[in-house]
């Protein structure tokens, strides 16, 4: 079945230009507030009724790909269907009714959904100190590294263990979380898409606090030296660090923990099916081993007798690192997806993102060739190189994709594959939704030079000149107005 | 198993052949044995039904705040959400998106956020938004990074009077630089920041900015943050601002304000326990090269149109690695959409007509447990909008608390650092006015405090 696809396209202008500002009058004056403290002029913006903010709005809603309206093969991403029966559950009004600072007694359900999905990751990480406070995974990545140094603080090696180590395949959070808490970054180079580990062995020192992976790793690989990662790091007295945006892949077949990782984070807007909200909000996780445990940020959840309390008694803890304890409303979604699966549907979970990705990969490597192994995970990784004798480039192939109705995988990473392509279709796709996919991509590569330089046609608007953006930057209405611009003249 | 997964007859088989292979677990052979693990013991999978009825018995144990009196606030405000802000959020080609890396795809999402970057601009008066950081502690920390690239230093000042885990989240922003996170003292009668104190500290010279926040800590304005700028000459100045205040007080661009955070929550989006949040962050034009966060842009499309694309991102992660602005990737953009369409359902005057009137219903609130004997409230003589400092002076703000809660009210939150081995400090609450509380609610409060206290006193 071939599907045929036009974005809605609607010349829907700026909120403010759909009614005149409001008076601009300075608001009432509030008693006891001094003159000098009180606005001279009201907020510039619209007075409109709610339907007209309402079809604003959904007339922009229908200008935006999403996971309900197509495959979405974002390598790294995790982009699977969001179950409805989550989102009904997080607006219960005893969930999204709740202030962080009522009573634990009358907060109890809340601190028990907690607590008990922070035993459930423990179990699905092996490591099981955990906590939810991170509210992305960068954040949690962020988080476990303030804890790497604190120990090292209390260990007195503070001032010797400065170097953060990653692999060159790294997601850019790793070396910019690393840089934040304080370390320098030192990149390791691959070999055949995995860790070279002679090259880690020499790399390797007493300046080394931490090693940073994600295993399967960006180009979708398992990283199957991971023991040897494990020991050889340890054996320097390095901390070894689990990022879990790719853990769909192996959900009930290995775990941070058995692997050797001392901490982890994970992403349950992708392991879990929290949805991704155009950009958030996520939830970021984070899991330790007895080591690191201590550190972690307060407060934990812990049960006394019945009773759920928030426990501030941790004298190791970094402290906070976000208002209130995570992002609750996720948490709870990734608490209904994990008690939907239960032991065996996480496995299958695993098992089926793994098929896709393995099949798809398999019927790609026709078009394009792959660089590294076919065995993969969870995503595989194409290089649009040879595209380049047609005088096209990967860029053009994603934006033809778009034309198909499906979004575009990841592209131009991981850089260490020219015009690389990233693709990850997880569980929920279906074989017929798989075979759509390859099908489009079939058409997508098949077309001319000229209409692949010429995508997008179907959607609101035509290819994006992201160049103009960055040359001259126009970030707000304040700059449209500075600038004398309307949507003609820029 | 779930249907969230195909499972129809066949189409595993169908997939194995296609690979060649005869089982999914050749395809797990890279895994050694050794790293395999056996079961992780978690409970078998459950149907639908039978998952809500779980989660449902869960959420009875709590007691939403619509089953109280409630007077809790500070940066998480439990304010009514439009049923049309909630329309909007539940379109899931908005909530079912990734991030708008594809510019083409993603025009409704890049509008929106677009828009919600120029309502906090015109806020707060100054040029340039991103498209949200986490929550409001994270927004003030990254701006303290932010400063640090702007002004040579190791000092950040803040009001000893922000509450506690804010002040926790910033000393952890700044421990990965070595930067040292400084207290300003406050008058104790009026709360107010010691200016000669920010004076002296910024004349040694290793001040690399300062924060101030409005409404403050206790929920009370201070005059003096309009002075600030004038004290710091080039060191930025930071001001932490409430978004629903800012539509009543003068932008704190005007005065001087490089940066301007805040907490979004307010605005559409419900309290979920504290979270998802929404962290706000603006800046001037000539500094948005330093500044964290994705930023949307205008631009033109192929045609000569009007699009909108994620721009500057040399400054990211994904482009610039160690030497990025900030390390975050996912934001809250939803909680962007959620804050823009709130705020426009209300418009500049029914936002200055709900802080007007949550201002009005604070000083009721103010009057009535002023009169009861062992409060002192409001604890500090300086002006307020929606909330105030009350000091607890018999017995302790947790046992009064507790004592109000079991009459049906959520009397406010204590200020206290709840972490052992920190000095508590004054018993004092932060409580707020809401729009669920009206006269009745106050009146029941201000009753209830009475008989509290006086049962301290009985104990006693």
């Amino acid at each position: 079945m071939t599907v045929s696809f036009r974005q809605a396209r609607w010349d829907e202008p700026p909120i403010w230009e759909l009614a005149p500002p409001g008076t601009l009058e300075a608001p009432p004056a509030i008693p006891g507030v001094p003159e000098r403290l009180r606005r001279k002029a009201a907020v510039r913006w619209p007075e409109l009724s709610e339907p007209e903010v309402v079809r604003h709005y959904t007339r922009l809603s229908q200008m935006n790909f999403g996971i309900d309206t197509s495959a979405y093969p974002l390598g790294s991403c995790t982009m699977k269907y969001n179950p409805k029966v989550s989102e009904m559950l997080a607006r219960r009004p005893g969930a999204a009714n709740l202030h962080p600072y009522q009573p634990e007694a009358t907060a109890q359900g809340a601190l028990e959904i907690i607590w008990r999905l922070e035993r459930l990751l423990g179990k699905v990480t092996g490591l099981p100190e955990v906590s939810l406070q991170p509210s992305a995974g960068a954040h949690g990545e962020y988080a476990a590294l303030l804890m790497v140094r604190a120990y090292f603080r209390e260990q007195g090696e503070s001032a010797t263990r400065t170097e953060v180590l990653l692999p060159d395949t790294a997601h850019g959070t790793n070396p910019a979380s690393a840089a934040m808490a304080g370390f320098t970054t030192r990149e390791i180079p691959s070999k055949d898409g995995c860790v070279d580990v002679t090259a880690l062995r020499a790399a390797i020192s007493e300046k080394t606090a931490c090693f940073m992976l994600t295993n399967p790793n960006t180009a979708g690989l398992f990283e199957s030296d991971i023991l040897e990662i494990a020991e050889t790091v340890h054996a320097a007295g390095g901390m070894l660090y689990y990022d879990g945006a790719n853990l769909n892949a192996i959900l009930g077949i290995t775990h941070p923990g058995r692997m050797g990782f001392d901490v982890a984070h994970l992403n349950l807007h992708k392991t879990f099916a929290t949805p991704h909200g155009g950009g958030g909000p996520g939830a970021g996780v984070l899991a330790a081993g007895e080591k690191l445990g201590p550190y972690l940020p307060v407060p934990r959840v812990v049960k006394s007798g019945r009773k759920f309390r928030l426990d501030y008694d941790r004298p190791r803890s970094i402290g906070k690192i976000k208002t209130g304890y995570g992002n609750f409303g996720l948490d709870l979604r990734a608490y209904a997806f994990a008690l939907a699966h239960g032991e065996e549907g996480l496995k299958h979970v695993a098992r089926r993102s793994v098929l896709n990705s393995n099949y798809v990969g398999m019927r790609l490597g026709k078009f394009l060739p792959r660089p590294f192994r076919p065995l993969v995970k969870h995503e595989f990784v194409l290089s649009g190189a040879p595209l380049k004798e047609r005088g096209v480039r990967t860029i053009d192939l994603a934006k033809r994709l778009l034309d198909e109705g499906v979004h575009a995988p990841t592209v131009y990473f991981p850089t260490l594959v020219e015009e690389s392509i990233m693709v990850e279709l997880p569980e929920t796709e279906s074989r017929r939704e798989l075979d759509q996919f390859v099908a489009a991509f079939e058409r997508a590569i098949s077309d001319t030079p000229e209409n692949l330089h010429a995508a997008p046609r179907s959607l609101a608007v035509r290819r994006v000149d992201e160049v103009r953006a960055a040359r001259e930057p126009l970030l707000s209405w304040k700059d449209l107005r500075a600038h004398g611009a309307k949507a003609e003249t820029p | 198993m779930s249907r969230w997964i195909s499972n129809e007859p066949g189409e595993e088989a169908a997939l194995l052949q296609a690979l060649g292979i005869s089982s999914v677990d050749e395809l797990f052979s890279d895994v050694p044995k050794k790293a395999r693990i056996g079961r992780l013991g978690i409970a078998a999978g459950r149907d639908e039904p039978e998952v809500v009825a779980e989660i449902d018995k869960l959420l009875k144990r709590n007691k939403p705040l619509s089953e109280f009196a409630t007077f809790l606030g500070g940066r998480i405000a439990p304010r009514y959400v439009p049923a049309a802000v909630d329309a909007i959020l539940s379109r899931s080609e908005f909530y079912t998106a990734y991030t708008p890396y594809q510019a083409e795809a993603s025009q409704g999402m890049l509008r929106a956020l677009f828009e919600f970057q120029s309502l906090w601009v015109e806020l707060t008066g100054l040029d340039v938004a991103n498209a949200s950081l986490y929550d409001g502690a994270t927004a003030a920390g990254e701006a303290l990074l932010f400063c640090r690239r702007l002004h040579e230093g190791e000092r950040f000042l803040v009001p000893a009077s922000l509450p506690w885990e804010e002040k926790s989240v910033l000393r952890n922003y700044a421990s990965g630089p070595n930067l040292k996170v400084e207290e300003i003292p406050y008058d104790d009668r009026t709360g107010r920041l010691d200016l000669d104190f920010v004076r002296s500290a910024v004349g040694r010279h290793d001040v690399f900015g300062v924060l101030a926040d409005v409404p403050n800590g206790f929920g009370h304005l201070d005059e003096g943050v309009l002075d600030l700028k004038s004290l710091l000459g080039d060191v930025p100045l930071v001001v932490a601002a409430d978004p629903l205040a800012l539509s009543v007080l003068e932008p704190p661009g005007n005065y001087g304000a490089d940066v301007v955070v805040g907490e979004g929550q307010g605005f559409g989006i419900s309290p979920s326990f504290g979270g998802p949040l929404l962290g706000l962050f603006a800046c001037r034009k000539e500094h948005v090269r330093a500044a964290p966060g994705r930023i949307v842009g205008a631009t033109l499309d192929a045609d000569g149109q009007r699009a909108y694309a994620l721009t500057l991102v040399t400054r990211e992660q994904h482009i610039r690695r160690s030497r990025a602005t900030s390390n975050i990737c996912t934001n809250e953009s939803l909680m962007a959409l959620a804050f823009v369409v709130h705020a426009s359902l209300e418009g500049p005057r029914g936002l200055a007509s709900l802080q007007t009137s949550l201002a009005e219903k604070a000083r009721t609130l103010a009057s009535a447990l002023g009169a009861v004997d062992g409060l002192r409230a409001p604890r500090f003589e300086a002006p307020y909008l929606s909330e105030f400092t009350v000091e607890v002076a018999k017995g302790t703000a947790a046992e009064f608390l507790d004592r109000l809660r079991r009459r049906r009210i959520l009397g406010g939150h204590s200020l206290a650092d709840p972490r052992p081995g920190v000095p508590s400090g004054p018993e004092r609450i932060l409580v707020a006015a809401t729009q669920a509380s009206g006269d009745k609610e106050i009146q029941k409060y201000a009753k209830a405090a009475k008989i509290a206290l006086a049962a301290v006193g009985r104990n006693a």
